[in-house]
């Protein structure tokens, strides 16, 4: 399915104002909060906060060339769905079958789903796939991109920090982190609970090039991906400063809002509220 | 002169490489200063750093990228610390990587707990879907390193450190099933199943000393290939002893008993306790009861009875209770 089938504006490649972005991520949110809706819930906090950098993601990689959108923090599958959706790149609209019996649009993303490559859920190892996939770019000679996109509680796992040591070591300027910093993890804030403080200076002090950002500017993001120079051998981490529950008024910045079974009526009403 | 397992594959490797373009050496900083792999084709070997997890993700994403990579560290540390890796990566995502581990057993003899793995089998037995080879001796090695090349899918290989041993004489079945001392024997004989290295070694010189026994080496030890090499000695023998470097928990002998339900299965392994003293490979195997003499023991008492007699049963039953040697 071509991509732009349910984008209604212009080329997904040509420059955009982030106002143009704003129908889209509408649209987005409204199909998570409908995830929320079904019988199983969502992790709906943590999918409006990643929403719009897997918007940027997707805008900024041609996966049939050979570069590659992975999202490590599985647990934000709605948010990946809906994005795919949205981009023509699942062809039916996930609500109706997200989380039922037989469906394999499972609560964490699997490699059976078209168009995703890894199974991710386990915190962690996507950032590790990106790497391998830089590498194996960096083999072929064409340097296409491994985008990964993290959390900020994901990197406790001791395993993102032996990923960035490899894109480091390997020299992979065509590995590209985007951190989903909306400062909640399951049991609370990150800050509570195992904070990462000064994380620009931990990236940098790896090698990475390192950017702040508002997450929720896709234009924003989109710009600083495509401005990297990926033939570098400086990995670039975006920290992207991000709302947990991002564009619902009645979740904004709600620690509760991690994970949600929401009832139907709730929903229309979160749903019109979407901004 | 026979090489080592981890020399013999490192070999084999840069041989099939200059013919296989897509095959990729990755180590986690154990594969010594002088890999021939990185002297052959620099390009295509890394060396990842003590990060084994992480190295067998990103082997994860270069065979979805087209390659082949082959990862190899000490098996302690590639099966029990990057045990979710391959449980995601080979077992549920069967990517085509191949982890070639050294150090299996007690093979680091006076290393310590830390660099033994006892398990390694129960470990990986228990993701479906990824191939388990043990070889014994440098042929079975090469030819083992010759078909992950050749074969699509994820594999385990298991190699001891430093010991060379030259290959087995004997019949090699359609299964993959090494035999030897078959001649005039019966349902009624014992058949001795070698699993790995020293579980081989311990096989052959009980073989020497008792003329009354079969041996029968597996290499292949996946559920797949157990099945099949299960069908064939439950067909021919009322019991067999299953020799492994190996806790009992998971190991072979675990496996096949659950696989042949009217065959008597009996195991001589490693047993529960942990290795904690020095010693050669050899003499730390002895301290977990693990010897040619232990094996010998445990024959005489397996054959005192006629296999399948109650009494046998019976006791013998009883003794693996007491004894995680037995």
């Amino acid at each position: 399915m071509n991509m732009q089938t349910r984008i209604e504006d212009s080329d997904m490649q040509a420059p955009r104002h982030a106002a143009q972005w704003a129908p889209l991520q509408q649209k987005i949110r409204r199909t998570i909060v409908d995830l929320a809706a079904t019988p199983t819930g969502c992790h709906i906090g943590g999918s409006l906060s990643v929403a719009d950098i897997l918007l940027a993601a997707f805008a900024c990689s041609d996966r049939e060339q050979g570069d590659e959108v992975i999202l490590s923090k599985g647990h934000a599958a709605a948010g990946l769905y809906a994005v795919m959706y949205h981009l023509g790149e699942l062809a039916d609209d996930p609500v109706a079958s997200y989380g039922a019996k037989g469906s394999i649009l499972t609560g964490h993303p699997n490699h059976k789903i078209p168009g995703v490559r890894f199974s991710t859920g386990s915190l962690g190892h996507g950032v590790a796939y990106a790497v391998g996939w830089a590498l194996a770019r960096k083999m072929k000679g064409d340097l296409r991109r491994a985008l990964v996109v993290a959390g900020d509680g994901e990197l406790q796992e001791g395993l993102c920090w032996e990923a960035f040591q490899l894109a480091s070591a390997q020299q992979l300027g065509n590995f590209v982190m985007v951190v989903d910093r909306n400062g909640g993890q399951n049991d609370g804030a990150v800050a509570d609970i195992s904070p990462l403080n000064r994380l620009d200076l931990r990236l940098q002090g790896f090698g990475f090039c390192v950017v702040e950002l508002d997450g929720h500017d896709v234009q924003a993001m989109v710009d600083v991906i495509r401005a990297h120079d990926h033939h570098g051998g400086q990995p670039l981490a975006i920290i992207a400063n991000t709302v947990k529950g991002k564009g619902v008024p009645a979740i904004e910045n709600n620690p509760s809002c991690h994970y949600a079974v929401l009832r139907p009526a709730l929903a229309h009403k979160w749903k019109e509220a979407v901004v | 002169m026979s090489l080592a397992g981890r020399i013999a594959y490192r070999d084999e490797l840069t041989r099939l490489a200059q013919e296989h373009p897509g095959i990729v050496c990755l180590e986690a900083d154990l594969g010594g200063a002088k890999h021939p792999f990185q002297e052959a084709f620099p390009d295509r070997f890394f060396n990842l750093g003590i990060a084994e997890a992480a190295a067998i993700d990103c082997a994860t994403a270069m065979a979805f990228s087209g390659y082949t990579p082959f990862f190899s560290t000490f098996a302690p540390f590639a099966v029990l610390r990057a045990a979710e890796s391959i449980k995601l990566s080979l077992g549920y995502m069967v990517a085509n990587v191949k982890i070639v581990a050294p150090y299996a057993g007690v093979a680091g003899g006076w290393f310590g707990t830390t660099h033994h793995c006892l398990e390694d089998l129960a470990v990986v037995q228990a993701f479906p879907g990824v191939r388990i080879l043990a070889p014994y001796g440098e042929e079975e090695t090469r030819e083992m390193v010759r078909l992950m090349a050749t074969t699509d899918g994820p594999f385990y290989m298991r190699l001891g450190r430093n010991g060379a041993y030259a290959s087995i004489e004997g019949r090699r079945d359609e299964h993959g099933i090494t035999w030897q001392h078959e001649e005039g024997r019966t349902a009624d004989s014992l058949c001795v199943v070698s699993v790995g290295e020293m579980g081989t070694v311990a096989a052959l010189a009980a073989c020497e000393q008792r003329s009354d026994i079969v041996h029968a080496h597996l290499c292949q030890l996946d559920q797949a290939a157990l099945s099949q090499a299960a069908a064939v000695l439950a067909g021919r023998f009322r019991a067999v002893l299953v020799v492994e470097e190996h806790r009992p928990m998971g190991g072979i002998g675990a496996a096949l008993a659950l696989l042949m339900p009217t065959c008597q299965v009996y195991s001589f392994n490693c047993g529960q306790a942990w290795p904690g003293t020095g010693g050669s490979h050899e003499e730390v195997l002895a301290s977990l009861g693990f010897s040619s003499e232990a094996l010998l023991d445990r024959i005489a008492q397996i054959t005192a009875e006629p296999l399948g007699s109650a009494s046998n049963q019976a006791s013998l039953t009883k003794s693996e209770e007491l004894t995680c040697i037995s």
